[in-house]
């Protein structure tokens, strides 16, 4: 039982939230990152989000280090997406680190799909996709005046003429509007097993179906092109160590 | 002949050093205690470990006393007070009731080593319920307990699962007229959270502190040794009531760095009492006349470089007869007190030849 008598989630049994908790405490950073904490607050004195938001480093780390679980779930839920990840809280005297206990936690809520999560989520969609499938982030097609009236009449030239002013710049990888600049399809090759070794794309699916199946299916064909079979770890790891 | 000794009154931590040291500077010296055995409150209190190495207090305490034992110089009277006192240095007269009558003594020098004693929880107000709920204890409780290995809910004799500590109890208090800070509590707290989680890991430990005073080493060797290793919780506010509920008692307050409402269920609640100046120590400035401090302790007059000098010629005071005391303060100032005392006799030439 929560120690407050203004407590959140009262609904959510304990064991819950305690398998959440445990979960982000097994994490091999874990231990590197949370000492005691002061509450003195100096990382909430350097923290960019916290002058924004309601939002306090501090009470991530004092809450861990209490092992307070209800107020750890109500962290997860509330406000662990609110934080920057700049790190600035690391001038910890404890040598704390509240961004990394961050960290953690959002892998967490991720790995298991929670609503919040998702909800926090849900306007990257479209940078997840582009990362995940080109390797690049911002295109040059992006910048439509519909997108950013804000910045201006000069937009509209641009855009009308995006290929010529892409082909003024001098790289010719950069000669893309498509994208920020050309991947080889040996990056992308390399990009998806990595996404895919390391457990990402898994994640992806926790949030975010619908972004989940293209991606597959765009990386399934790049990687089977190239005698790869998806699904087979084994088989891209051999792969890897052979060479 | 005139032989002039040292008096030692009090065979705490402090008296039992000052003895230890005047006798090794080569002087005589009487020490006398009013229980009927050395080692003052660690002993007399059945303290558990010694704050903040958590060495057996017993073992600890039992080291000091044999170092004085067997020592031609010393002369050990327990069971003995001083009834009375007249004349002034260099004709200071005691008189002193022990087991085998009165005694009337002169003394070249005398060290007030009379100590504290805790505080009543129940003295002023109740707020804390500490006679009015078995599970409501002190610190001085949790000691007896844990040095009998174990602890408990005193209204079951069974392990709690959730437990925590007031602080500032007795201290820091305008509204009881205890002012002070009594400088042990929060390392003797954290120490004793530390072996409630060794002896029960499953039981949840909270400290509701205003500021956790933990100087020098003791703040890495027990404060966050406690937080870190024992994950002991302590919580910046201080607990407004204790309730009853059911078969547990409620604390109700405020967690200040969250700025959130708290009303927890414990079932042990134990009060962090601080030290007030100890009868001893009030009858002896009396019988002295060594005036108070604004406190009510015996007011030393050297300040911060010569803490044990007293206005009485020849008298001195050490350990928490002068003021709150840790053991470090206590010893210390019983070895500069034996030292002072000592120089005293000398300088004043009342050593027999």
């Amino acid at each position: 039982m929560s120690i407050y008598s203004d407590a959140k989630y009262t609904d959510v049994p304990l064991e819950k939230k305690q398998e959440l908790f445990d979960e982000v405490k097994a994490d091999m950073r874990y231990d590197h990152q949370l000492y005691g904490c002061y509450e003195c607050g100096i990382c909430v004195a350097a923290c960019p989000s916290a002058r924004f938001y309601d939002f306090s480093p501090r009470v991530f780390a004092q809450v861990m280090a209490r092992e307070d679980v209800d107020t750890f779930y109500e962290l997860l839920n509330d406000s662990v997406w609110d934080c920057s990840q700049c790190f600035s809280c690391t001038r910890c005297p404890r040598q704390n680190n509240p961004g990394g206990i961050i960290t953690i936690m959002r892998e967490v809520a991720v790995n298991h799909g929670m609503q919040s999560a998702k909800d926090a989520l849900k306007a990257y969609s479209r940078i997840i996709y582009k990362i995940m499938s080109t390797g690049t982030q911002v295109a040059p097609d992006m910048l439509q005046p519909d997108f950013f009236p804000d910045w201006g009449p000069d937009v509209k030239q641009v855009s009308d003429n995006l290929d010529v002013w892409r082909r003024c710049v001098p790289p010719e990888t950069m000669h893309t509007t498509e994208l920020a600049w050309d991947v080889s399809e040996k990056t992308r090759l390399e990009l998806y097993m990595i996404w895919k070794l390391t457990g990402n794309l898994e994640m992806i699916e926790k949030i975010d179906e619908g972004i989940f199946m293209i991606l597959e299916e765009v990386m399934e064909e790049l990687l089977e092109e190239n005698g790869y079979d998806i699904d087979d770890y084994e088989n891209l790891l051999e792969e890897e160590e052979d060479e | 002949m005139l032989k002039k000794n040292v008096l030692v009154i009090g065979g705490g931590p402090a008296g039992l050093e000052a003895a230890r040291g005047v006798a090794d500077l080569g002087y005589p010296v009487k020490i006398i205690e009013k229980a009927d055995r050395l080692g003052g409150m660690p002993i007399l209190a059945d303290y558990a470990a010694l704050t903040p190495n958590m060495v057996n207090a017993e073992e600890a305490m039992g080291e000091m006393i044999q170092r004085i034992e067997n020592d031609e110089l010393i002369d050990i009277c327990t069971s003995t007070e001083v009834i009375g006192v007249s004349g002034s240095s260099p004709e200071i007269n005691v008189n002193l009731k022990g087991p085998e009558g009165e005694e009337h003594i002169q003394p070249g020098s005398v060290i007030v080593a009379t100590g504290f004693k805790h505080f009543d929880p129940g003295k002023e107000t109740q707020m804390y319920g500490y006679y009015e709920f078995d599970d409501v204890i002190t610190l001085v409780d949790t000691e007896k307990m844990l040095k009998a290995g174990k602890f408990v809910r005193p209204s079951t004799g069974e392990p709690p699962k959730q437990v925590c500590f007031i602080q500032c109890v007795g201290s820091r208090d305008r509204q009881i007229g205890n002012a002070w800070c009594s400088k042990v509590c929060c390392g003797i707290a954290s120490k004793e959270a530390i072996e409630i989680r060794h002896l029960l890991p499953d039981c949840k430990v909270f400290v509701f502190y205003i500021d956790m005073r933990m100087y020098g080493f003791w703040e890495d060797e027990i404060y966050w040794k406690a937080q870190e290793k024992y994950k002991v919780n302590f919580i910046r506010g201080i607990v407004t009531e204790v309730t009853k509920r059911g078969d547990q008692v409620v604390v109700k307050g405020e967690d200040t760095t969250m700025g959130r409402p708290m009303e927890v269920p414990m079932d042990v609640v134990i009060l962090s009492v601080g030290m007030e100046p100890s009868e001893g120590t009030s009858r002896m400035a009396e019988l002295f006349q060594l005036p108070l401090e604004s406190h009510g302790y015996i007011e030393s007059i050297g300040g911060a470089l010569n803490t044990v000098v007293t206005s009485v010629p020849g008298i001195f005071v050490a350990g928490a007869a002068g003021g709150p005391a840790d053991l470090e303060d206590s010893v210390s100032m019983g070895g500069a007190a034996a030292l002072k005392a000592a120089s005293y006799l000398r300088k004043t030439g009342l050593l027999a030849a």
